[in-house]
């Protein structure tokens, strides 16, 4: 596991031992180097006092080549063990006696060296003058001691360090792990009681206070941020608790009114149906009695009497036409949807071809895109096209180059038909009333039509749950849009 | 082994010489090891220097006056100095009586009774004759003999150590 992932309590413990295990180390060291060092000093001045000593000693031995009485001053040696070598060297360089006595040939240099005493490959060397009186220098003494009392110093402190950096290191240790609990502590509650309130979405927990430091104020500020969200959380409650019920409310509200208006339409569109279909008979007979006038008493009939039965035939005559629509509007309300894939484009050129034969004696440009399909009732979608396209062509009456056309566009995804012509148009602020039942802009006179037609295909593009809205200059042309 | 043949070297180069050289070396030495009693106090600086004497035969060649030539006893310069005959000895410290004079010790040593004159010879007996120091060759080396009566009797104080390097003897109760 990477150190950065380790938990705070181990991170604590471990940051705690190497701060204190390398202090120990350091002093240790120091400790240890300064006991080798101590020592070393030490041994060198007491090999210096004891080369002293045995050089006063030796003088006379020197001085008179008394090779036995140098071989037993230097034979007292022996009771140091340290004590590797030894010789005395007369003035001339000379060896006169050693120590031991038949030393081997590396322990002995063959000639004196400068006064003075050195480690030197793993032996603490020292020369020494000899001299009686005040400067007489009669030769020279030379000891050599190992260094096995250093080693042993540094072997000793070696242990004795190591054994107190054992001790302390476990003092360290426990402590360590008896005080990161209060740096850990706090933290590890925090951690658990955030873990809790986030996975069990219970914000009603609080994490527990240690103290005053940074930790506790964090705490604190956690708390209080917990507190924060509890309310929050409840007022959030019931808010949306209230909500439910005003929609609870609407809705019932609404579905009522549905049902309220439902039951109204059906029976405006039954009362309407009843209406026009009664209306049918008399006015069959108005029209028919006044055929019979016209055919059978025209001669009984001056000028004024058979215009006036003219005019009430095309009266009574334009009335069917409008009870007609009427009842097709109702139809549309009425039937049956059946849905299925329609060819618009094909539905639009025998809507075309139909507008031609029936009026050949105008030349209006028909465009219309090839492809266009939709998914709809083919009958109702019929009536759609022919209401639009019959439209197009009516207005485009007093126009002397008219032109219609069926296209589509995609628009934020979604199919918009469009029927455009380049007649009569509209006032924009009149849009909203083109597709009222009897809202008409033009006036009969100006071009025929009972008002009853932009109705009818609102209606059934609302059917199909889509939209129609229309867009027109005044003597520039009008274009609709729908979708479906 | 390197050390015993220099030790044989040291002894095997021309014996006679090298024995005379060793023997002017301990004369020089003794002056290290040998307390005389205080001289009068004089004014004369520097102080009188210390003499060596050698009466009779000089057997040390020009051994002596190299090995003391520019030594000094504290302020002290050390000379030599040679008499044919008893009457020339001087106020020396150190006198040196040649072999050739062996048969006159008896009358040397008269001479210089009860002055603090350390008399050295290498004749046989020099010291049980009242003589201080005599050297003898013991294995073939040269050894040093102490009459330490004669000595005291010369009011002179020889240094432990050199006794300690000596033969000791007392003068034979006649």
């Amino acid at each position: 596991m990477a150190i950065r992932d380790w938990p705070i309590k181990r991170k604590l413990t471990a940051i705690l031992l190497l701060i204190s295990g390398l202090v120990l180390l350091l002093t240790s060291a120091a400790f240890v180097t300064y006991e080798v060092v101590t020592f070393r000093q030490t041994i060198r001045s007491q090999l210096a006092t004891r080369s002293r000593i045995l050089a006063a000693n030796s003088t006379a031995a020197l001085a008179f080549a008394n090779e036995a009485d140098a071989r037993e001053i230097l034979g007292a040696l022996k009771y140091d063990p340290h004590m590797v070598a030894a010789a005395l060297y007369d003035r001339n360089g000379r060896i006169l006696a050693t120590y031991p006595a038949a030393p081997s040939a590396d322990l002995i240099p063959a000639a004196p060296q400068p006064d003075g005493y050195r480690f030197e490959g793993g032996r603490l060397v020292g020369f020494t003058p000899v001299a009686q009186g005040e400067n007489q220098r009669l030769g020279t003494l030379y000891i050599a001691s190992d260094t096995k009392a250093v080693s042993d110093a540094l072997r000793l402190s070696g242990v004795i360090a190591i054994v107190v950096l054992a001790i302390a290191m476990l003092a360290a240790y426990a402590l360590a792990a008896a005080l990161q609990g209060r740096i850990s502590a706090p933290i590890l509650a925090l951690a658990e009681t955030a873990t809790a309130a986030s996975t069990r979405q219970d914000y009603s927990l609080r994490a527990p206070k240690f103290g005053e430091d940074e930790l506790g104020a964090l705490t604190d500020s956690f708390n209080q941020m917990l507190g924060r969200i509890e309310e929050q959380k409840q007022e959030l409650q019931q808010h949306a608790t209230r909500l439910e019920q005003r929609v609870a409310e609407r809705t019932k509200e609404l579905e009522r009114r549905a049902l309220e208006l439902q039951a109204a339409n059906s029976e405006l569109d039954a009362f309407a149906y009843s209406v026009s279909h009664d209306l049918r008979a008399p006015l069959r007979s108005i029209d028919g009695f006044s055929q019979v006038l016209l055919e059978d008493y025209a001669a009984q009939l001056d000028q004024a009497g058979r215009d006036s039965l003219q005019r009430v035939r095309a009266a009574s005559q334009r009335m069917a036409t409008l009870i007609d629509d009427l009842l097709k509007l109702a139809r549309v309300t009425r039937t049956e949807m059946r849905t299925e894939r329609v060819d618009l484009s094909g539905m639009a050129r025998e809507i075309v071809l139909d507008i031609q034969r029936t009026s050949p004696d105008r030349q209006v440009e028909f465009a219309i895109a090839p492809g266009l399909e939709a998914q709809g009732d083919s009958r109702l979608l019929r009536v759609v096209l022919d209401n639009l396209l019959r439209n197009g062509w009516k207005y485009t009456g007093k126009q002397p180059q008219p032109r219609v056309e069926f296209t589509a566009v995609d628009e934020n995804g979604d199919r918009v038909f469009v029927v455009k012509d380049n007649g009569a148009g509209f006032d924009m602020k009149y849009a909203d009333k083109l597709f009222g039942v009897f809202q008409r802009l033009h006036s009969s006179a100006e071009f025929e039509g009972t008002g009853v037609g932009l109705a009818t295909v609102r209606r059934i593009i609302n059917r199909h749950g889509g939209r129609i809205w229309a867009e027109g200059i005044v003597d520039q042309g009008a274009t609709f849009y729908f979708t479906l | 082994m390197a050390l015993m043949s220099s030790l044989l070297l040291v002894q095997g180069e021309s014996p006679r010489t090298s024995e005379y050289q060793l023997k002017a070396v301990f004369l020089f030495n003794f002056v290290q090891f040998v307390d005389w009693p205080p001289s009068a106090p004089q004014d004369s600086q520097p102080p009188p220097p210390l003499l060596i004497g050698i009466l009779g035969d000089d057997p040390f060649g020009t051994f002596l006056d190299e090995t003391v030539r520019g030594e000094r006893l504290g302020a002290r310069s050390i000379q030599v100095r040679r008499y044919r005959r008893i009457a020339d000895i001087e106020a020396c410290n150190i006198l040196f009586i040649s072999r050739s004079e062996s048969e006159r010790v008896p009358e040397i040593l008269s001479a210089v009774k009860n002055r603090p004159v350390l008399t050295v010879s290498d004749g046989d007996e020099f010291a049980s004759q009242g003589g201080i120091i005599q050297f003898f060759t013991d294995k073939n080396r040269i050894r040093i003999r102490i009459n330490l009566d004669a000595a005291e009797a010369a009011n002179l104080t020889i240094s432990s150590k050199l006794l300690r390097v000596a033969e000791v003897v007392r003068t034979p109760k006649r």
